[in-house]
């Protein structure tokens, strides 16, 4: 791999954040990226960073998409939906709100890849402020078994498990995307089926 | 080393060889044989030497030459990327001037509101007129205005290698992107490449792209796209004005529902006071009426669909759903057709029929003609995207994309057929082809069209377009001078047949086909018949009035064979076995005469009738005057007999069988030819006052 620079590896798994604001999308970014945790808050608008991991002895490149909590615009968010291959749904256990919050993303990401079965983690965030907590490890992993997704609580600050949601996240993308090129061997993905359905939201 | 001695010798500087020689000589006879042998040796080394070197310069001069042409070549790729620079020094030194303009521009809007904003829009527009390709409908739009605008580079999004220039223009309500066109002068650089609406439009700052620095995403469904700035300075003011405008945006938006939201309030109890008051006075303002067709037809807008229907038209386009994005327009349309016309309608208007012209845009490349595309799907599969495009009142540029569309496929098909062997054959494959696609473009285009009766006079004169193509083919292969005239008649014969079969169906292009390749029918006709008399000339003049003689029975009748497959009867002619009682001549002629009405009546048409009838008087006549000489000749007095014999078979039989050809072909028999049996009359009393 010593040639220029642009020769990138072919496979790019696309990742989204998505959550309430403040709960820890860009902190476990940041942690996953550059090993470095930071304190101060400043709400994101939507910020995108590319990596080269090796994912089980092969090297990938991901690419996350770092959205904004508070994103008022439907459209703009479905597009951001639209780009991801896999998303890790953050809440913070210190605050129930963000909890709850994460129904309607599930909802509107499932709305907009109308696929079930789409990659998604359920990430409880800040679990270093044990102290603090308001949602307990078993609602979590209640409403995680409902949607047939994994739950996993990390902690930027700690990087406790900050590297395991993104790999973990990356190796499902892997295998859908495996499925889903033996099953259209060479054919094209059979476009009648995205057709999306519309629901109004409000 | 005697060699190396001999060498020395032999390039002294002012050698002289008589000296050397006689010299040599002196050692007597083997010495000198020595010698010889030994100058014998070096000069063929030298000879070889002297190749050697010959071929080693000429190696080195190829060499060279090569590397002046790779130099040449680096030269002009030298000159070619000074002349880029150079447009480019050129294009940003104008550009600098503009966004700076619109830069300083932007906090004076901010300061005091525009007193006239259509005219400041006109202005800022009108620039993007000058600069970009293809973007008059966005400059339509009332209000809309120039905020920011730069050089990108867009990069691919996987690879995050640059692919293309582009230029941004952000307007008040949207992005606009336009192509950089490399060596292009004058002050059109760009060409429009996409109009994207801010609302639904997510800009991503790339924070971390490896290698790749000053990057942003830009997500606008279903393409997203990734562009790159020259300097972070630079992206840092393109995201900042994009969110300030998006902000900018909303909040419009929001006002605007807001002014809305309170009209209807205000509305619904200016309604009710008004029922109290219209008794008293039927004076409305006429302000008030403004307001209120405002209201109405923003409230009109509310409609949930309506507010999705641009977004739900791009999703149809993108996936090539034209029946439902049409459906969608088709509804619109009528929804809208009722209500009055205010600037919110007229703005929605606008990012409709953006989205109409991506549609018809869709549409009609599915009917252009494009190499990679394959033709095979026939008029069935364009039958959809024209159906589509009618409904869209494009019927005209339908109409003409689907005959450009069929003129490809005849192109395509012709061309597919081999030109080998025989003309005929080649002509009735073509033929076949060319009138089969005809008839499958009449019958596809009274389905595709029916009742634009408009498009049908388009339709007639496209036949006549590609009826002149084919009979260019047409003649070219059959009219070039060195086909037979039984090739061409076979081959005009098979042509008009095929009209005659179009006409069945309602088109009749028979006498258009007549008139293109009148003037070459006849030219053939004419030449063939002068051929036929310098033929009976040619043979007159050597005619010695014998019977044939085929030496024996079985050439005979191998003879006999070869007259009857030209259906010519000379059983009754033959006498002791291999004798036939007619000239050589006569029975040639009778044949050669006997096609040459075949023919000439397989390309029988009434315009043709008097020059057929008189090509055949005229070649049988010179056969007969070719008789009549020869009986009033002194040559052949013993052989009057004979030649009246010969005589009667030229006006008897031929003209018999000329007949019933003639009948065969449902032609009636012209009286010319009929009169040519009273020559046998003449013959004979000339046969006989040469005897008196």
């Amino acid at each position: 791999m010593s040639k220029a620079k642009t020769q990138q590896p072919a496979v790019i798994h696309k990742v989204i954040m998505v959550g309430s604001g403040g709960v820890g999308k860009s902190a476990l970014t940041l942690q996953f990226m550059y090993e470095e945790f930071v304190e101060d808050y400043e709400p994101t608008k939507a910020d995108s960073y590319r990596k080269k991991v090796v994912l089980d002895g092969e090297e990938v490149q991901i690419d996350i998409l770092d959205t904004a909590g508070q994103e008022d615009y439907a459209a703009i968010r479905d597009n951001y939906f639209r780009s991801g291959e896999g998303f890790l749904c953050v809440f913070s256990i210190t605050e129930q709100e963000s909890f709850q919050a994460t129904s309607e993303f599930r909802e509107q990401i499932l709305r907009v890849k109308n696929d079930d079965n789409i990659p998604f983690l359920l990430v409880g965030n800040k679990a270093d402020l044990e102290e603090k907590r308001q949602v307990t490890a078993e609602e979590a992993q209640h409403r995680a078994q409902q949607w047939n997704v994994p739950y996993v609580e990390t902690s930027a600050k700690t990087n406790a498990n900050v590297d395991k949601v993104f790999y973990d996240l990356m190796r499902e993308i892997r295998s859908r995307k495996m499925d889903a090129s033996k099953q259209n061997n060479g054919k094209k993905i059979k476009k009648k089926d995205s057709k999306r359905k519309k629901c109004t939201i409000l | 080393m005697a060699d190396k001695r001999l060498i020395a010798d032999l390039s002294v500087k002012g050698f002289d060889p008589n000296l050397y020689v006689s010299r040599a000589a002196e050692g007597g006879e083997d010495a000198l044989l020595d010698l010889k042998q030994r100058i014998h040796i070096l000069g063929d080394k030298t000879a070889q030497e002297l190749k050697k070197n010959v071929y080693k310069n000429y190696s080195q001069f190829i060499d060279t030459a090569r590397e002046i042409s790779i130099v040449e070549g680096e030269m002009y790729q030298l000159s070619h990327m000074l002349t880029e620079q150079k447009g480019l020094m050129a294009s940003m030194m104008e550009m600098s001037l503009v966004s700076d303009k619109a830069v300083v521009e932007e906090p004076q809007k901010e300061a005091e509101p525009e007193i006239n904003p259509k005219e400041e829009t006109r202005r800022n527009l009108a620039f993007l007129l000058e600069k970009v390709e293809g973007c008059s409908s966005v400059t339509e739009v009332p209000g809309r205005q120039l905020i920011h605008n730069g050089d990108l580079t867009e990069l691919d999004i996987e690879s995050l290698t640059p692919t293309q220039k582009v230029h941004a223009f952000l307007l008040t309500d949207s992005l606009m992107i336009a192509s950089w066109l490399p060596n292009r002068r004058g002050p059109v650089r760009y060409r429009f490449q996409g109009l994207y609406e801010l609302d639904n439009l997510a800009v991503v700052n790339v924070r971390d792209a490896g290698p790749v620095k000053n990057a942003f995403k830009i997500l606008m469904f279903p393409a997203s796209k990734i562009y790159q700035t020259d300097s972070a300075k630079s992206k840092r003011q393109w995201l900042d004005i994009l969110e300030e405008t998006k902000k900018k945006k909303a909040s419009r938006d929001k006002q605007k529902k807001e002014v809305v939201q309170r009209l209807a309030e205000q509305q619904s109890v200016a309604s009710l006071s008004r029922v109290e008051e219209a008794s008293k006075t039927s004076f409305v303002d006429e302000e008030d009426k403004t307001t209120l067709v405002e209201f109405e037809t923003d409230t009109l807008l509310q409609e949930d669909w309506l507010q999705e229907l641009p977004e739900n038209l791009d999703m149809c386009i993108a996936q090539r759903d034209f029946e439902g994005a049409v459906d969608l327009v088709e509804k619109v349309n009528e929804y809208l057709k009722e209500s009055s016309k205010s600037p919110s309608l007229k703005e929605f208007r606008a990012r409709i029929d953006h989205r109409v012209k991506q549609l018809t845009e869709g549409l009609m490349s599915e009917l252009q003609v494009s190499p990679e595309r394959s033709l095979r799907g026939g008029p069935r599969a364009a039958r959809r995207a024209v159906a589509q495009l009618i409904r869209l009142g494009k019927s005209a540029q339908a109409c003409d994309l689907f005959l450009k569309n069929r003129s490809a496929i005849i192109k395509y098909n012709i061309r597919q057929l081999k030109f080998e062997g025989a003309t005929t054959l080649y002509i009735r494959c073509m033929c076949a082809v060319f009138f089969n696609s005809l008839l499958e473009t009449s019958k596809e285009f009274l389905k595709a069209f029916p009742n634009h009766y408009g498009c049908y006079s388009a339709f007639i004169v496209w036949c006549k377009q590609e009826l002149e193509l084919f009979v260019k083919t047409f003649n070219r292969h059959v009219f070039d001078g060195k086909t037979s005239s039984t090739t061409v008649a076979e081959c005009v014969s098979i042509s008009r047949k095929h009209c005659q079969e179009l006409c069945q169906s309602g088109l009749d292009i028979a006498y258009l086909f007549d008139g293109l390749i009148s003037s070459d029918l006849e030219n053939t006709i004419i030449e063939k018949r002068e051929q036929l008399k310098d033929i009976v000339k040619y043979r007159s003049a050597d005619d010695l009035w014998r019977p044939m003689n085929h030496m024996s029975q079985k050439d005979c009748q191998k003879y006999l064979d070869e007259m009857a497959s030209a259906r010519m009867d000379l059983k009754d002619y033959v006498y002791q076995e291999c004798f036939i009682s007619l000239t050589m001549n006569t029975a040639q002629f009778a044949k050669s005469c006997f096609q040459y009405t075949e023919d000439l009546l397989l390309v029988y048409s009434q315009e043709h009738e008097a020059l057929i009838t008189d090509s055949l008087v005229q070649v049988i006549s010179e056969q007969l005057q070719h008789i009549e000489a020869s009986l009033k000749s002194d040559k052949f007095k013993e052989d009057h007999n004979f030649i009246l014999k010969n005589a009667l078979f030229i006006v008897e039989v031929l003209m018999g069988r000329l007949e019933r050809l003639y009948r065969d072909f449902q032609v009636t028999f012209p009286p010319e030819l009929n009169a040519i049996r009273e020559n046998y009359k003449h013959l004979k009393a000339v046969a006989k006052s040469v005897k008196t």
